[in-house]
């Protein structure tokens, strides 16, 4: 579903992502954790297609997010980390635009949107215009937004950032749902507890290079760590005077 | 895990004319609502506006009845000079402007951020960023525009053609320029990402040389020969570089005079009409094809540059004035110090806001040109002086827009860091009065500086010279009062864009109590000046041997006048600023 292929990403200078190769299958949920300025935005980036590679591809449902991104964000949904709404559509307004952006036929759209707004509780507010939004209340209408089309791969930026506790359950049993039903997720967090809970598989990068790939189970053994918790093994991993680092 | 299909079957992607009609009607909706919501909030001001406009529009329209009228007497060619001198240096103007819009819409925003995660195409961003821009950056020619086009329509009692097709000249022309200041947008932005401000700031830079050139050109020549013939020749033969066969403008205002020819007994002169038409198809056709390339270049560029801009490393920041702000702190007793670092603190937020300080530069700028150009005219002393006094109140309207757009929604701007402000040892009136320093000594120093340029060029005496800075003196006092006292008397504490702030209630009471104030101290001042002027030239009792008018003409009537001028620039300063004090001491943010 999501392959990255020898990617390299530079600024100027410096190298944000070093020859990060990966692929991500069919229905696993996949979080790359990593200290500020490991390289996760970047790679988030050049997988929605906001940024391009300086070397490699990335390719999603076997599209090239550079040669064939139309294609590429058919099967895309995406959360960033500050939610992107037109203060002066209302909620609903704005699930009809990105419906129709996604060429979704008329009444099966207007049935996805009463679906996602039944699921994220928008129902209260859908009507409002967005600019009356809490930084909540528009999370959960981005997270109703980027499910709408059903998307192969949901690709999350530090997805909990403003949502109540009641919200990141409903998101959790979401996620959990879909990759059940095939969908694919690539989640960047800090929050450790949530990827331990949720990830199938957990990448640690650090200064713009993977270091750690695989689950918890497999990352504790090759620290050889017996019960630790994934936070000690990410700080370990992370820390300075590590010698993986 | 089920299998699911590669891509959903509900799922499709859109049609380039499915994708414009979606963008269509988003524009539509987002417009929809931004007049509702004006008229919801901000009735006030959107009253002004529609008034103002109207006025506007209507003294434009008066202005050039006259200007045309004589010049059709004098020589019916200078018009297509002047119309090209008028529209070429709009169309430049209308290439920088639209290419900075476009630059902002597509590269900078939080819309172009997420319209690039959706399956849209390059062009269809283009084309509803493009709308947008051209609608910001024309409006001005419209309105400036429309005014001149329909009085030279009058002027030449021209035929309903000609009226029919002025709009659809316009729209034509604004396109061309439009789109091929977003062509240049994008391809700086893909090729140049690095140098994108270096290549606009050679543009900018090359046309204003250009522009200060030519009009340097036409009033810089010898006193006497300003406004003869003569003038009017070599100036004519100066302008006659903008009438270019192969530039729009040219296209544009020969097409214009073409519909405006009439036959001999005023009816439709069929032969112009078609020459008029044949320029409009070449308007029209040109923007059809300059909307294509700019489509084929988004296709091409748009998102290669997107992502090249975003990959830039801004460069390290410099504080070359990093001295002068730690002299400004230690100067002077320790009480004074918190009030000082606040000002320090607004001082450096200034300097690194682009937009506040680049607007400040051009307007004081282009006021300080026309200024430095005065002394090519002659004046008697009257008229000097009512210019002189005409001069001191556009300066005080120009300092009022900037005390409106940045210094009123300071304070609310500041309640919304208010937590960092209220774990310092500060007092809450610091903040205020440290507003009301920090725009009186800003406003004072370039306005005063102006209103002395403009009365040396128009070669005024040391008595009025001292007495129209005193008047300046109180206008940046009293004008810095009302934006302070007003903001922090009505501060909006949840918005944090300053646009926002001052197009509210408070932002528009705040515009329109500047105005008038401007209006009072320049009317109290310059009417018993002028008086005494008049008297002093053409005898007493030339205005009026007797009653309010002689006496204010006299030297008792200046000096109170001065005194009332005074007594409304602290009254404007102290009342705004101490109910803005109370309510600000009692705010609960």
């Amino acid at each position: 579903m999501i392959e990255f292929d020898h990617v390299t990403r530079t600024y100027g200078p410096k190298t944000a992502v070093s020859d990060l190769t990966l692929a991500i299958p069919r229905g696993e949920l996949f979080a790359l954790l990593g200290p500020n300025g490991a390289g996760k935005t970047t790679t988030i980036r050049m997988l929605v297609g906001l940024l391009h590679p300086s070397r490699g591809a990335v390719r999603v449902c076997g599209h090239d997010l550079v040669k064939d991104s139309r294609a590429a964000h058919l099967h895309l949904g995406y959360v960033p980390d500050e939610p992107c709404l037109y203060d002066k559509l209302t909620g609903r307004e704005f699930l009809w635009f990105i419906a129709d952006m996604f060429g979704m036929p008329g009444r099966h759209a207007g049935e996805r949107i009463d679906r996602e707004i039944e699921h994220f509780e928008l129902g209260e507010f859908a009507d409002d215009l967005a600019e009356s939004y809490s930084l909540g209340m528009k999370q959960r209408l981005v997270f109703a937004a980027s499910l709408l089309h059903d998307p192969d791969v949901l690709v999350l930026d530090e997805p909990m950032v403003g949502l109540d506790p009641r919200s990141v359950r409903i998101v959790k049993d979401l996620l959990a749902a879909r990759t059940r039903e095939g969908m694919t997720v690539f989640m960047s967090t800090h929050t450790l507890a949530m990827a331990e809970e949720m990830a199938d598989r957990v990448g640690i990068m650090v200064r713009g290079q993977l270091r750690f790939l695989g689950t918890v189970a497999e990352l504790r053994d090759q620290m050889a760590l017996e019960t630790t918790t994934l936070e000690h093994l990410y700080l370990e991993l992370t820390s300075p005077r590590s010698p993986a680092s | 895990m089920t299998g699911r299909p590669a891509t959903p079957d509900a799922v499709r992607l859109l049609s380039f004319e499915a994708e414009g009609r979606l963008f269509m009607r988003l524009r539509a909706t987002l417009a929809w609502e931004t007049i509702r919501s004006m008229f919801a909030d901000s009735r006030l001001r959107l009253s002004l506006v529609v008034l103002l406009s109207g006025l506007f529009w209507a003294a434009l329209y008066g202005l050039f009845l006259e200007a045309f009228s004589f010049l059709d007497a004098l020589h019916a060619e200078v018009i297509s000079l002047l119309f090209n001198a008028f529209f070429s240096s709009l169309m430049v103007m209308l290439v920088f402007s639209t290419g900075i819009l476009v630059y902002s819409g597509m590269y900078c925003s939080t819309e172009a951020k997420l319209l690039l995660t959706l399956p849209a195409r390059p062009e269809t961003i283009l084309s509803h960023t493009f709308r947008e821009a051209m609608w910001f950056s024309s409006w001005g020619f419209v309105l400036l525009g429309s005014p001149m086009l329909t009085a030279y329509g009058v002027v030449r009692h021209s035929a309903w053609p000609y009226f029919v097709l002025l709009l659809p000249f316009m729209i034509s022309f604004v396109f061309i320029p439009a789109a091929i200041g977003s062509i240049c947008c994008m391809l700086l932005v893909a090729w140049m990402p690095r140098l994108r401000v270096h290549a606009l700031s050679i543009g900018v830079a090359t046309v204003c040389i250009a522009a200060i050139w030519l009009g340097w050109s036409m009033v810089s020549q010898s006193r006497i020969d300003a406004m003869s013939a003569a003038w009017f020749e070599r100036t004519f033969a100066r302008l006659a570089v903008t009438e270019q066969k192969l530039f729009p403008s040219w296209w544009l205002s020969s097409g214009l005079i073409e519909a405006a020819r009439t036959e001999r007994d005023g009816s439709v002169a069929g032969l112009a009409l078609g020459e008029a038409l044949k320029f409009l198809a070449l308007l029209v056709a040109h923007a059809i094809m300059l909307q294509f390339l700019a489509g084929w270049v988004a296709r091409i560029t748009y998102r290669r540059g997107y992502s090249q801009l975003a990959g830039e490393v801004p460069a390290r920041r410099r504080r070359p004035l990093g001295w002068f702000d730690r002299s400004l702190s230690h100067a002077g007793f320790a009480a004074g110090r918190p009030l000082r670092l606040l000002i320090v603190k607004d001082l450096q937020l200034f300097r690194r806001d682009i937009s506040q300080w680049s607007q400040f530069v051009i307007f004081f700028g282009l006021l300080g040109l026309y200024f430095f150009n005065l002394r090519s005219f002659n004046y008697n002393n009257a008229y000097a002086s009512m210019i002189g006094y005409l001069n001191l109140a556009v300066v005080g309207l120009i300092l009022s827009t900037f005390t409106t757009r940045f210094v009123y929604p300071m304070i609310s701007l500041e309640g919304r860091r208010f937590w960092i402000l209220g774990l310092l040892p500060v007092h809450r009136d610091q903040i205020v009065w440290s507003k009301f320093l920090f725009s009186f000594v800003g406003g004072l120093i370039p306005c005063c500086s102006l209103v002395f340029l403009s009365d040396s060029m128009l070669g005024m005496p040391w008595r009025l010279i001292g007495q129209h800075e005193l008047c300046c003196v109180m206008l940046c006092m009293g004008l810095s009062g009302i934006a302070v006292g007003l903001g922090a008397r009505m501060p909006d504490l949840r918005e944090s864009s300053p646009s926002k702030i001052s197009s509210g209630f408070g932002g528009t009471l705040s515009l329109v109590l500047s105005s008038l104030f401007i209006m009072a101290v320049v009317v109290l001042a310059a009417v018993p000046t002028h008086l005494f002027i008049v008297s002093r030239a053409f005898g007493p009792t030339y205005v009026s041997p007797h009653g309010i008018l002689a006496w204010a003409g006299g030297p008792w009537g200046n000096a109170v006048s001065l005194v009332l001028v005074v007594a409304l620039g602290l009254a404007a300063t102290f009342i705004p600023l101490g109910l803005g004090l109370r309510s600000f001491r009692r705010l609960e943010a």
